[in-house]
């Protein structure tokens, strides 16, 4: 009894697969990447473009001409626009929100048994979230021995224009503090070195509980307490916060414990302020201005992430001008650019995508170039210092051990060390490139010496 | 027998209430749903797997629910709800947005509501929830019978713009008022309607020294 399951999409998907593999080995099924040895194939869906969405029809129509020949069942969750569940409906034999995951024993079992309820039931326009609590209760397969995302928060009540996640994932829900930490507690004694707190808003985290639980800053000051007190080395990060919500406190707290890693993912989306207006970000440039400003002041070390789309509807040359001289003021460590694409179900695919596939790549092209210059500038600087690294793979041509830093920057080992997975060891950066830098472990006995 | 549940978020309709051809409010009973005062809430209708944003153009304490809708002739959603009769059912999710008075303010500063069309929804709420506030509504619209219960506000309060007609006080775009009024250096601004007027207000208002954080826009889209 094998399943096959393929995840696309965000960490949020990623973290949802590992809950639904948990499920599902629960039953009885033994996880396969072969797909033809399966006989459930399910998919995690992700809306926020239209290509992962495309790749969900191309494999179900090729599951669907299989069960001419055998005996399948097949499944959909994730992140999925209502009009997309219309058209699942016909095509998979189950779908669900992943707030029912815990239900999905039960669907498979009944799989065939007509619910002449649950045909009558109206659809909600926007998913509901109240049981997204019992997706949380479910433990998790983690896929990693030394990295893991831990769910704090679904859903997103921002309605950003270009994306439909509102429709896909429903309200802001938070999830229970206490459970947070539990889990935090767990994998830290498990020997986990990475841990990613994953929300679409990370930062609006408690609000929707109107002061029945702690803030997002007094959240990660618990998990920094707790970091002091375990003596263990371990990085937390988050993603994504949103600048709208995003405070000093929040800073302050990251910049006063060891565990809480100095890196910072924050959208910009565009250095526009008339563009951030169009795309209903609720923030102005002053406000991002002020946020960087406090990072650099509060945590100097740390590295700055972003994403920005560019050929965003209503953005012409000079408001795209204003972009790259943001790029050039706050020095991103990295930025994933995207070409704006309308994605159906967000407001945005009701106007005229007016700005041009050619002057897209072209702005997409060009950016790219100025944070080269600026990645470049900072990784040189790193030359000749020795860092923390977290050893998390090899690289595919020469085999050598690769991890990132703190900061989450690329670094290639000069040898393979495949003893050292998933372990935190000091690396001498010895050269840098654009995007990634080059090092060589410093042994004990050399730090003996020095 | 077993109870049926019923799904707390769909709300059976009590009014559409004309107030153009193009425009109309709709009503819903206010049942347990809290908000405040420019949050906005999002709309769907039984039976269709689309929604929309609206602002909410009631106070916090009336004893309805209101949005404000314009009918957009070729528009998908809009239609659909200009056609709702009493008794059909809406789904409403939120509330949403931090599009809000600042209540520490309320006492001490002078706030100006612009808006363009439908986009006044907000400041309605707004001067309904808090009788007691200083403010000023500059109310951009093509012609004289778009200003949406008018009546509701002090005649000296409320400045109608009218680019189609000269009913208003203003003929001309709201802009032109912006640019010659002079305003209390700490005034709060809050801006509400399509992206053209609030780029354009934003812009006036920034050459007039006012600083980005006195100024809130909620763009309608």
């Amino acid at each position: 009894m094998k399943y096959h399951l393929i995840t696309l999409g965000c960490q949020m998907n990623l973290s949802d697969s590992e809950r639904v593999s948990a499920v599902l080995e629960r039953m009885g099924y033994e996880r396969t990447d072969n797909e033809e040895e399966a006989t459930l194939l399910g998919m995690l869906a992700c809306s926020v473009r239209q290509k992962p969405i495309d790749k969900v029809y191309n494999k179900i129509a090729q599951w669907n001409r299989w069960k001419n020949n055998r005996n399948l069942i097949t499944f959909v969750s994730g992140c999925i626009l209502p009009a997309d569940k219309e058209k699942f409906l016909k095509l998979f034999d189950l779908i669900f929100p992943m707030s029912e995951l815990s239900q999905l024993p039960d669907m498979i079992r009944n799989y065939g048994v007509v619910n002449a309820a649950s045909l009558k039931t109206p659809k909600p326009v926007m998913p509901k979230n109240e049981h997204i609590v019992d997706l949380w209760h479910i433990k998790p397969k983690y896929e990693s021995t030394y990295e893991a995302f831990v769910p704090i928060q679904n859903g997103c009540d921002k309605f950003c224009t270009f994306c439909a996640v509102p429709y896909t994932r429903g309200r802001e829900v938070s999830r229970p503090s206490t459970d947070i930490l539990d889990e935090i507690r767990h994998l830290v004694n498990q020997g986990y070195k990475s841990i990613t707190l994953l929300g679409q808003n990370v930062n609006s985290y408690g609000l929707d509980k109107h002061g029945e639980e702690v803030s997002f800053a007094d959240l990660l000051r618990q998990v920094g307490e707790y970091g002091r007190v375990s003596g263990e080395e371990f990085w937390v990060y988050f993603t994504s916060p949103h600048p709208q919500d995003m405070g000093r406190d929040v800073i302050e707290v990251i910049a006063e414990y060891d565990c809480l890693a100095k890196q910072i993912h924050l959208p910009m989306q565009s250095g526009d302020e008339k563009v951030l207006i169009k795309m209903n970000r609720r923030h102005s440039m002053d406000k991002y201005q002020k946020i960087v400003t406090d990072i650099r002041e509060l945590i100097p070390q740390a590295t700055l992430f972003t994403d920005i789309i560019v050929g965003f509807t209503g953005e012409d040359e000079a408001a795209f001008q204003n972009t790259v001289a943001a790029m050039d003021e706050f020095k991103f460590n990295m930025a994933y650019i995207a070409m704006y694409s309308p994605r159906p179900g967000a407001a945005s695919y009701r106007w005229d995508d007016e700005v041009a596939q050619d002057v897209k790549k072209d702005r997409f092209h060009r950016l790219s170039e100025v944070m080269k210059t600026h990645t470049r500038n900072y990784n040189e600087q790193l030359v000749g210092k020795t860092v923390r690294l977290l050893i998390n793979g090899a690289d595919r041509k020469t085999g050598f051990s690769t991890g990132l830093t703190e900061g989450k920057l690329n670094v290639r080992l000069d040898r393979k060390a495949p003893e050292l997975m998933g372990t935190i060891v000091d690396v001498l950066i010895t050269s840098a490139a654009d995007f990634s830098l080059s090092g060589e472990l410093v042994t004990q006995k050399e730090e003996v010496e020095s | 027998m077993q109870a049926i549940k019923i799904d707390e978020s769909f709300y059976k309709v009590k009014e559409v209430r004309r107030l153009t051809d193009e425009t109309f409010s709709l009503r819903l009973p206010k049942k347990q749903f809290k908000f405040k005062a420019g949050q906005h809430i999002s709309l769907g209708i039984q039976g269709d797997y689309q929604s929309r944003e609206y602002s909410i153009y009631s106070g916090e304490q009336d004893e309805h629910l209101e949005v404000l809708v314009k009918e957009v002739k070729e528009g998908y959603f809009s239609p659909k709800l200009s056609h709702l009769k009493p008794g059909d059912l809406v789904e409403v999710n939120g509330p949403f947005g931090k599009f809000r008075i600042d209540e520490k303010k309320v006492a001490d500063h002078k706030f100006v509501f612009i808006a363009s069309g439908t986009g006044i929804a907000p400041f309605r709420s707004m001067v309904r929830t808090y009788p007691e506030l200083d403010y000023q509504i500059i109310h951009g619209v093509r012609y004289g019978h778009e200003a949406y219960d008018k009546d509701e506000y002090a005649p000296e309060r409320h400045v109608l713009c009218t680019t189609g007609d000269k009913s208003g006080q203003v003929h001309g775009r709201l802009t032109k008022y912006l640019k010659k009024t002079k305003f209390d250096k700490t005034t709060q601004f809050y801006l509400c309607g399509n992206s053209n007027m609030i780029f354009d207000a934003l812009e006036v208002l920034k050459d007039k020294g006012f600083d980005r954080d006195q100024i809130h826009c909620e763009v309608y889209f």
